[in-house]
Protein backbone atom coordinates (compact mmCIF):
# COMPACT_ATOMS: atom_id res chain seq x y z
CA UNK A 1 0.00 0.00 0.00
CA UNK A 2 1.34 3.38 -0.84
CA UNK A 3 0.75 6.62 0.92
CA UNK A 4 -2.05 8.92 -0.11
CA UNK A 5 -1.07 11.16 -3.02
CA UNK A 6 -3.06 14.33 -3.21
CA UNK A 7 -4.19 15.64 -6.58
CA UNK A 8 -1.78 18.29 -7.94
CA UNK A 9 -4.52 20.93 -7.87
CA UNK A 10 -5.08 20.17 -4.17
CA UNK A 11 -1.37 20.63 -3.49
CA UNK A 12 -1.38 23.95 -5.35
CA UNK A 13 -4.51 25.10 -3.50
CA UNK A 14 -2.92 24.36 -0.13
CA UNK A 15 0.29 26.12 -1.23
CA UNK A 16 -1.73 29.18 -2.25
CA UNK A 17 -4.09 29.29 0.72
CA UNK A 18 -1.60 28.82 3.57
CA UNK A 19 0.64 31.83 2.74
CA UNK A 20 -2.45 33.88 1.91
CA UNK A 21 -3.91 33.10 5.36
CA UNK A 22 -0.55 33.94 6.96
CA UNK A 23 -0.84 37.44 5.53
CA UNK A 24 -4.59 37.83 6.05
CA UNK A 25 -4.90 36.60 9.65
CA UNK A 26 -3.76 39.01 12.38
CA UNK A 27 -0.14 38.55 13.48
CA UNK A 28 1.38 37.04 15.48
CA UNK A 29 -1.29 34.44 16.40
CA UNK A 30 -2.70 33.84 12.93
CA UNK A 31 0.70 33.73 11.25
CA UNK A 32 2.03 31.43 14.01
CA UNK A 33 -0.87 29.01 13.43
CA UNK A 34 -0.26 28.88 9.67
CA UNK A 35 3.45 28.40 10.29
CA UNK A 36 2.80 25.38 12.51
CA UNK A 37 0.66 23.83 9.77
CA UNK A 38 3.31 24.58 7.14
CA UNK A 39 6.14 23.10 9.22
CA UNK A 40 4.10 19.94 9.88
CA UNK A 41 3.45 19.71 6.13
CA UNK A 42 7.19 19.72 5.38
CA UNK A 43 7.43 16.48 7.38
CA UNK A 44 4.58 14.69 5.61
CA UNK A 45 5.24 13.84 1.92
CA UNK A 46 7.21 10.69 2.77
CA UNK A 47 4.75 9.36 5.35
CA UNK A 48 3.24 6.08 4.19
CA UNK A 49 1.18 3.24 5.62
CA UNK A 50 3.42 0.26 6.38
CA UNK A 51 2.67 -2.75 4.13
CA UNK A 52 1.30 -5.68 6.11
CA UNK A 53 0.76 -3.81 9.36
CA UNK A 54 -2.33 -4.97 11.20
CA UNK A 55 -5.15 -2.57 11.96
CA UNK A 56 -5.09 -1.25 15.47
CA UNK A 57 -1.40 -1.90 15.76
CA UNK A 58 0.49 1.12 17.01
CA UNK A 59 3.12 0.48 14.35
CA UNK A 60 0.53 0.81 11.58
CA UNK A 61 1.86 4.28 10.87
CA UNK A 62 5.54 4.10 10.33
CA UNK A 63 7.36 6.99 8.81
CA UNK A 64 10.06 5.85 6.39
CA UNK A 65 9.86 9.41 5.14
CA UNK A 66 10.87 11.00 8.42
CA UNK A 67 14.45 11.54 7.33
CA UNK A 68 13.58 13.33 4.07
CA UNK A 69 10.91 15.16 6.04
CA UNK A 70 13.51 16.42 8.50
CA UNK A 71 15.71 17.45 5.58
CA UNK A 72 12.82 19.46 4.15
CA UNK A 73 12.14 21.02 7.53
CA UNK A 74 15.81 21.98 7.79
CA UNK A 75 15.73 23.38 4.25
CA UNK A 76 12.74 25.55 5.16
CA UNK A 77 14.39 26.79 8.36
CA UNK A 78 17.74 27.48 6.66
CA UNK A 79 16.02 29.33 3.78
CA UNK A 80 13.95 31.46 6.13
CA UNK A 81 16.74 32.23 8.61
CA UNK A 82 18.36 35.10 6.62
CA UNK A 83 14.99 36.86 6.40
CA UNK A 84 14.76 36.92 10.21
CA UNK A 85 18.28 38.31 10.40
CA UNK A 86 17.57 41.10 7.91
CA UNK A 87 14.17 41.82 9.48
CA UNK A 88 15.88 42.29 12.86
CA UNK A 89 18.37 44.58 11.16
CA UNK A 90 15.64 46.75 9.63
CA UNK A 91 12.65 46.57 12.00
CA UNK A 92 11.59 46.42 15.65
CA UNK A 93 10.91 43.07 17.32
CA UNK A 94 7.07 42.93 16.93
CA UNK A 95 7.34 43.75 13.20
CA UNK A 96 10.15 41.22 12.81
CA UNK A 97 8.00 38.51 14.40
CA UNK A 98 4.92 39.40 12.33
CA UNK A 99 6.70 39.48 8.95
CA UNK A 100 9.10 36.66 9.87
CA UNK A 101 6.25 34.26 10.70
CA UNK A 102 4.55 35.08 7.41
CA UNK A 103 7.67 34.71 5.28
CA UNK A 104 8.59 31.46 7.03
CA UNK A 105 5.09 30.09 6.38
CA UNK A 106 5.52 30.94 2.72
CA UNK A 107 8.98 29.36 2.52
CA UNK A 108 7.98 26.17 4.37
CA UNK A 109 4.84 25.75 2.27
CA UNK A 110 6.79 25.99 -0.98
CA UNK A 111 9.53 23.66 0.27
CA UNK A 112 6.76 21.15 0.92
CA UNK A 113 5.14 21.84 -2.46
CA UNK A 114 8.37 21.27 -4.37
CA UNK A 115 8.82 17.92 -2.60
CA UNK A 116 5.21 16.81 -3.04
CA UNK A 117 4.39 18.06 -6.53
CA UNK A 118 5.42 15.90 -9.47
CA UNK A 119 5.54 18.17 -12.58
CA UNK A 120 4.54 15.27 -14.85
CA UNK A 121 1.41 14.63 -12.74
CA UNK A 122 0.60 18.33 -12.81
CA UNK A 123 0.76 18.37 -16.60
CA UNK A 124 -1.47 15.28 -16.79
CA UNK A 125 -3.93 16.90 -14.38
CA UNK A 126 -4.00 20.10 -16.41
CA UNK A 127 -4.62 18.21 -19.66
CA UNK A 128 -7.35 16.14 -17.98
CA UNK A 129 -8.98 19.33 -16.68
CA UNK A 130 -9.21 20.67 -20.22
CA UNK A 131 -6.34 23.16 -20.12
CA UNK A 132 -4.73 23.91 -23.44
CA UNK A 133 -1.91 21.56 -24.37
CA UNK A 134 0.22 24.67 -24.95
CA UNK A 135 0.03 25.69 -21.29
CA UNK A 136 0.88 22.17 -20.17
CA UNK A 137 3.80 22.17 -22.62
CA UNK A 138 5.13 25.47 -21.27
CA UNK A 139 5.41 24.05 -17.75
CA UNK A 140 6.79 20.67 -18.75
CA UNK A 141 9.30 22.08 -21.27
CA UNK A 142 10.55 24.72 -18.84
CA UNK A 143 11.11 22.19 -16.06
CA UNK A 144 13.11 20.00 -18.45
CA UNK A 145 15.02 22.86 -20.16
CA UNK A 146 16.32 24.56 -16.99
CA UNK A 147 18.67 21.76 -15.81
CA UNK A 148 19.88 21.18 -19.39
CA UNK A 149 20.84 24.83 -19.88
CA UNK A 150 22.34 25.09 -16.40
CA UNK A 151 24.60 22.13 -17.17
CA UNK A 152 25.53 23.69 -20.51
CA UNK A 153 26.31 27.01 -18.81
CA UNK A 154 28.67 25.20 -16.46
CA UNK A 155 30.38 23.46 -19.39
CA UNK A 156 30.81 26.80 -21.18
CA UNK A 157 32.33 28.34 -18.04
CA UNK A 158 34.84 25.46 -17.82
CA UNK A 159 35.61 25.55 -21.56
CA UNK A 160 36.24 29.30 -21.57
CA UNK A 161 38.49 28.98 -18.51
CA UNK A 162 40.48 26.31 -20.38
CA UNK A 163 40.90 28.82 -23.21
CA UNK A 164 42.36 31.33 -20.80
CA UNK A 165 39.34 33.46 -19.94
CA UNK A 166 40.01 35.18 -16.64
CA UNK A 167 37.05 36.20 -14.50
CA UNK A 168 39.26 38.54 -12.45
CA UNK A 169 40.14 42.20 -12.70
CA UNK A 170 38.05 45.34 -12.70
CA UNK A 171 34.37 45.61 -13.56
CA UNK A 172 34.96 46.21 -17.34
CA UNK A 173 37.12 43.06 -17.53
CA UNK A 174 34.51 41.05 -15.65
CA UNK A 175 31.73 42.35 -17.91
CA UNK A 176 33.75 41.29 -20.97
CA UNK A 177 34.21 37.85 -19.37
CA UNK A 178 30.48 37.68 -18.66
CA UNK A 179 29.73 38.42 -22.33
CA UNK A 180 32.10 35.64 -23.41
CA UNK A 181 30.27 33.23 -21.10
CA UNK A 182 26.67 34.31 -21.68
CA UNK A 183 26.67 34.81 -25.43
CA UNK A 184 27.45 31.18 -26.44
CA UNK A 185 24.85 29.95 -23.97
CA UNK A 186 22.05 32.22 -25.21
CA UNK A 187 22.84 31.81 -28.90
CA UNK A 188 23.04 28.03 -28.67
CA UNK A 189 19.73 27.97 -26.79
CA UNK A 190 18.04 30.14 -29.43
CA UNK A 191 19.26 27.84 -32.20
CA UNK A 192 17.34 25.03 -30.46
CA UNK A 193 14.02 26.82 -30.84
CA UNK A 194 13.56 25.63 -34.42
CA UNK A 195 14.31 22.02 -33.46
CA UNK A 196 11.79 22.19 -30.64
CA UNK A 197 9.16 23.76 -32.90
CA UNK A 198 9.68 21.02 -35.47
CA UNK A 199 9.38 18.33 -32.79
CA UNK A 200 6.13 19.86 -31.54
CA UNK A 201 4.66 20.07 -35.04
CA UNK A 202 5.65 16.46 -35.71
CA UNK A 203 3.78 15.42 -32.57
CA UNK A 204 0.68 17.33 -33.59
CA UNK A 205 0.77 19.96 -30.88
CA UNK A 206 -1.24 22.78 -32.37
CA UNK A 207 -2.16 25.73 -30.10
CA UNK A 208 -5.74 25.44 -28.86
CA UNK A 209 -6.09 21.71 -29.47
CA UNK A 210 -7.24 19.39 -26.62
CA UNK A 211 -5.16 16.30 -25.91
CA UNK A 212 -6.19 13.04 -24.25
CA UNK A 213 -4.28 12.51 -20.97
CA UNK A 214 -2.38 9.24 -20.74
CA UNK A 215 -2.68 8.66 -16.98
CA UNK A 216 -4.72 11.42 -15.32
CA UNK A 217 -4.28 11.52 -11.54
CA UNK A 218 -7.45 10.57 -9.64
CA UNK A 219 -9.42 13.55 -8.39
CA UNK A 220 -11.98 12.32 -5.80
CA UNK A 221 -15.05 14.44 -5.08
CA UNK A 222 -13.89 14.87 -1.48
CA UNK A 223 -10.67 16.51 -2.64
CA UNK A 224 -12.51 18.80 -5.02
CA UNK A 225 -14.84 19.81 -2.19
CA UNK A 226 -11.85 20.35 0.13
CA UNK A 227 -10.24 22.67 -2.42
CA UNK A 228 -13.35 24.81 -2.65
CA UNK A 229 -13.66 24.80 1.15
CA UNK A 230 -10.07 26.03 1.50
CA UNK A 231 -10.69 28.84 -0.97
CA UNK A 232 -13.90 29.73 0.87
CA UNK A 233 -12.04 29.85 4.21
CA UNK A 234 -9.53 32.20 2.62
CA UNK A 235 -12.27 34.43 1.25
CA UNK A 236 -14.12 34.54 4.59
CA UNK A 237 -10.88 35.40 6.40
CA UNK A 238 -10.21 38.16 3.88
CA UNK A 239 -13.69 39.67 4.27
CA UNK A 240 -13.54 39.39 8.06
CA UNK A 241 -10.07 40.97 8.24
CA UNK A 242 -10.49 43.87 5.87
CA UNK A 243 -14.22 44.60 5.75
CA UNK A 244 -15.88 43.42 8.97
CA UNK A 245 -13.02 44.16 11.43
CA UNK A 246 -10.61 46.37 9.45
CA UNK A 247 -8.94 47.93 12.47
CA UNK A 248 -8.78 45.03 14.92
CA UNK B 1 0.70 32.09 -31.23
CA UNK B 2 2.84 30.09 -33.65
CA UNK B 3 4.62 26.90 -32.62
CA UNK B 4 8.02 28.61 -32.92
CA UNK B 5 7.03 31.37 -30.51
CA UNK B 6 5.53 28.81 -28.14
CA UNK B 7 8.83 26.90 -28.21
CA UNK B 8 10.72 30.13 -27.52
CA UNK B 9 9.06 30.72 -24.12
CA UNK B 10 10.58 27.78 -22.16
CA UNK B 11 13.95 28.36 -23.82
CA UNK B 12 13.93 32.06 -22.84
CA UNK B 13 12.84 31.16 -19.31
CA UNK B 14 15.64 28.62 -18.99
CA UNK B 15 18.13 31.24 -20.26
CA UNK B 16 17.14 33.59 -17.41
CA UNK B 17 17.65 30.87 -14.84
CA UNK B 18 20.83 29.36 -16.32
CA UNK B 19 22.69 32.67 -16.63
CA UNK B 20 23.25 32.64 -12.87
CA UNK B 21 26.12 30.19 -13.50
CA UNK B 22 27.88 32.72 -15.75
CA UNK B 23 27.27 35.53 -13.26
CA UNK B 24 28.65 33.42 -10.41
CA UNK B 25 31.78 32.68 -12.46
CA UNK B 26 32.68 36.36 -12.83
CA UNK B 27 31.48 37.36 -9.33
CA UNK B 28 29.52 40.42 -10.38
CA UNK B 29 26.59 41.74 -8.30
CA UNK B 30 24.07 41.08 -11.07
CA UNK B 31 20.93 38.94 -11.35
CA UNK B 32 20.21 38.95 -15.12
CA UNK B 33 16.93 37.26 -14.18
CA UNK B 34 14.95 39.30 -16.71
CA UNK B 35 17.23 38.46 -19.67
CA UNK B 36 14.81 35.86 -21.04
CA UNK B 37 11.83 38.20 -20.68
CA UNK B 38 13.58 41.08 -22.49
CA UNK B 39 15.04 38.80 -25.16
CA UNK B 40 11.70 37.07 -25.83
CA UNK B 41 9.99 40.46 -26.12
CA UNK B 42 12.64 41.84 -28.46
CA UNK B 43 12.36 38.73 -30.64
CA UNK B 44 8.66 38.04 -30.55
CA UNK B 45 6.67 40.88 -29.01
CA UNK B 46 4.93 41.60 -25.72
CA UNK B 47 2.68 38.52 -25.53
CA UNK B 48 5.61 36.11 -25.63
CA UNK B 49 7.62 38.39 -23.32
CA UNK B 50 4.87 38.55 -20.70
CA UNK B 51 4.34 34.78 -20.88
CA UNK B 52 8.09 34.29 -20.43
CA UNK B 53 8.09 36.64 -17.43
CA UNK B 54 5.20 34.82 -15.78
CA UNK B 55 6.72 31.37 -16.36
CA UNK B 56 10.10 32.64 -15.08
CA UNK B 57 8.48 33.91 -11.89
CA UNK B 58 6.54 30.66 -11.44
CA UNK B 59 9.66 28.50 -11.81
CA UNK B 60 11.74 30.86 -9.64
CA UNK B 61 9.02 30.69 -7.00
CA UNK B 62 9.58 26.97 -6.60
CA UNK B 63 13.23 27.79 -5.77
CA UNK B 64 12.52 30.84 -3.63
CA UNK B 65 8.85 31.60 -2.89
CA UNK B 66 9.50 35.30 -2.34
CA UNK B 67 9.78 35.70 -6.14
CA UNK B 68 6.07 35.26 -6.86
CA UNK B 69 4.77 38.69 -5.75
CA UNK B 70 7.36 40.25 -8.10
CA UNK B 71 5.71 38.73 -11.16
CA UNK B 72 4.29 42.22 -11.72
CA UNK B 73 7.85 43.49 -12.27
CA UNK B 74 8.42 40.88 -14.99
CA UNK B 75 5.28 42.07 -16.78
CA UNK B 76 6.38 45.71 -16.55
CA UNK B 77 9.83 44.70 -17.86
CA UNK B 78 8.22 42.94 -20.85
CA UNK B 79 6.07 45.99 -21.67
CA UNK B 80 9.05 48.34 -21.37
CA UNK B 81 11.20 46.06 -23.54
CA UNK B 82 8.43 46.07 -26.15
CA UNK B 83 8.46 49.87 -26.25
CA UNK B 84 12.27 49.78 -26.53
CA UNK B 85 12.08 47.19 -29.33
CA UNK B 86 9.48 49.24 -31.25
CA UNK B 87 11.81 52.23 -30.99
CA UNK B 88 14.77 50.14 -32.21
CA UNK B 89 16.74 50.84 -29.04
CA UNK B 90 18.58 47.52 -29.29
CA UNK B 91 20.47 48.83 -32.34
CA UNK B 92 23.64 49.59 -30.35
CA UNK B 93 25.06 49.81 -26.82
CA UNK B 94 24.75 53.60 -27.01
CA UNK B 95 20.97 53.33 -27.17
CA UNK B 96 20.46 50.09 -25.25
CA UNK B 97 22.39 50.96 -22.06
CA UNK B 98 20.51 54.22 -21.34
CA UNK B 99 17.26 52.36 -22.05
CA UNK B 100 18.35 49.70 -19.55
CA UNK B 101 19.12 52.37 -16.95
CA UNK B 102 15.60 53.74 -17.48
CA UNK B 103 14.19 50.27 -16.92
CA UNK B 104 16.25 50.05 -13.72
CA UNK B 105 14.44 53.09 -12.33
CA UNK B 106 11.01 51.80 -13.38
CA UNK B 107 11.71 48.30 -12.02
CA UNK B 108 12.84 49.80 -8.69
CA UNK B 109 9.69 51.94 -8.47
CA UNK B 110 7.56 48.87 -9.19
CA UNK B 111 9.31 46.47 -6.84
CA UNK B 112 9.65 48.88 -3.88
CA UNK B 113 5.99 48.82 -2.72
CA UNK B 114 5.85 45.03 -3.08
CA UNK B 115 9.09 44.57 -1.18
CA UNK B 116 8.07 47.08 1.51
CA UNK B 117 4.52 45.99 2.21
CA UNK B 118 4.89 42.23 1.73
CA UNK B 119 8.41 41.45 2.95
CA UNK B 120 9.47 44.47 4.98
CA UNK B 121 12.29 45.01 2.41
CA UNK B 122 14.05 41.72 3.16
CA UNK B 123 13.77 39.84 -0.12
CA UNK B 124 17.40 38.94 -0.74
CA UNK B 125 20.64 39.47 1.12
CA UNK B 126 22.15 42.11 -1.18
CA UNK B 127 19.01 44.22 -1.39
CA UNK B 128 18.43 43.99 2.36
CA UNK B 129 22.00 45.15 3.04
CA UNK B 130 21.58 48.07 0.62
CA UNK B 131 18.32 48.92 2.38
CA UNK B 132 20.12 48.85 5.72
CA UNK B 133 22.71 51.22 4.24
CA UNK B 134 19.93 53.56 3.10
CA UNK B 135 18.46 53.44 6.59
CA UNK B 136 21.88 54.21 8.09
CA UNK B 137 22.10 57.20 5.73
CA UNK B 138 18.94 58.57 7.37
CA UNK B 139 16.42 57.74 4.66
CA UNK B 140 12.80 57.04 5.74
CA UNK B 141 11.76 53.34 5.62
CA UNK B 142 10.14 53.50 2.17
CA UNK B 143 13.02 55.63 0.84
CA UNK B 144 15.56 53.13 2.20
CA UNK B 145 13.60 50.33 0.56
CA UNK B 146 13.66 52.16 -2.79
CA UNK B 147 17.39 52.81 -2.34
CA UNK B 148 17.97 49.05 -1.87
CA UNK B 149 15.93 48.14 -4.95
CA UNK B 150 17.53 50.91 -7.02
CA UNK B 151 21.10 49.87 -6.17
CA UNK B 152 20.38 46.30 -7.28
CA UNK B 153 18.22 47.04 -10.34
CA UNK B 154 19.92 50.05 -11.93
CA UNK B 155 23.13 48.37 -13.13
CA UNK B 156 21.49 44.97 -13.55
CA UNK B 157 18.94 46.14 -16.10
CA UNK B 158 21.56 48.13 -18.05
CA UNK B 159 23.77 45.01 -18.22
CA UNK B 160 20.77 42.93 -19.27
CA UNK B 161 19.86 45.33 -22.09
CA UNK B 162 23.52 45.32 -23.25
CA UNK B 163 23.58 41.50 -23.20
CA UNK B 164 20.33 41.24 -25.18
CA UNK B 165 21.74 43.71 -27.71
CA UNK B 166 24.85 41.54 -28.07
CA UNK B 167 22.68 38.45 -28.58
CA UNK B 168 20.46 40.10 -31.20
CA UNK B 169 23.48 41.30 -33.17
CA UNK B 170 25.18 37.90 -32.72
CA UNK B 171 22.26 36.05 -34.32
CA UNK B 172 22.67 35.20 -37.99
CA UNK B 173 20.39 37.50 -40.01
CA UNK B 174 18.36 34.57 -41.34
CA UNK B 175 17.71 33.29 -37.82
CA UNK B 176 16.77 36.74 -36.57
CA UNK B 177 14.38 37.23 -39.49
CA UNK B 178 12.38 34.19 -38.36
CA UNK B 179 11.24 36.10 -35.27
CA UNK B 180 8.69 38.83 -35.92
CA UNK B 181 10.28 41.66 -33.92
CA UNK B 182 14.03 40.96 -34.01
CA UNK B 183 15.02 43.11 -36.99
CA UNK B 184 12.90 46.04 -35.84
CA UNK B 185 14.37 45.83 -32.33
CA UNK B 186 17.85 46.04 -33.88
CA UNK B 187 16.81 49.03 -35.97
CA UNK B 188 17.39 46.99 -39.14
CA UNK B 189 13.81 47.06 -40.41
Amino acid sequence: MTGVRLHPFTLLTIAAVLPALAWILPAPDGAAATLVVALVLTLTPGAKLTPGASPGNASLWSFPGWRPGLVRLRTAVVTAAPFWLFLLLLHDVPTTIAIGLRVTTMVATFVWLVAALDPARLVEAMVAAGWSASVAYLLAATFSAVPVLKARAQRIVEAQRCRGLSPRGGIPARLRALRALALPLVLSALHEVDERALALETRGLVPGIRRTPLAPPPDPAAERAARWALLLVCLVALVRRFIVQPFS
Amino acid sequence: MSIRLLALIPVATAISLALSAAVDAVALPLFLDTTGTILATALAGPGVGIATGIVTSAVNTLRNPTFWPFVVVQIIVALYAWVAARAGLFRSFRTAIPAGLGLGVIASLTSTPISYFVFGCTTTGGIALATALGKALGLPPLGACFFGSFVSDFGDKAATFALVTSVLHGLPRRTAARFPWALRAMGAA
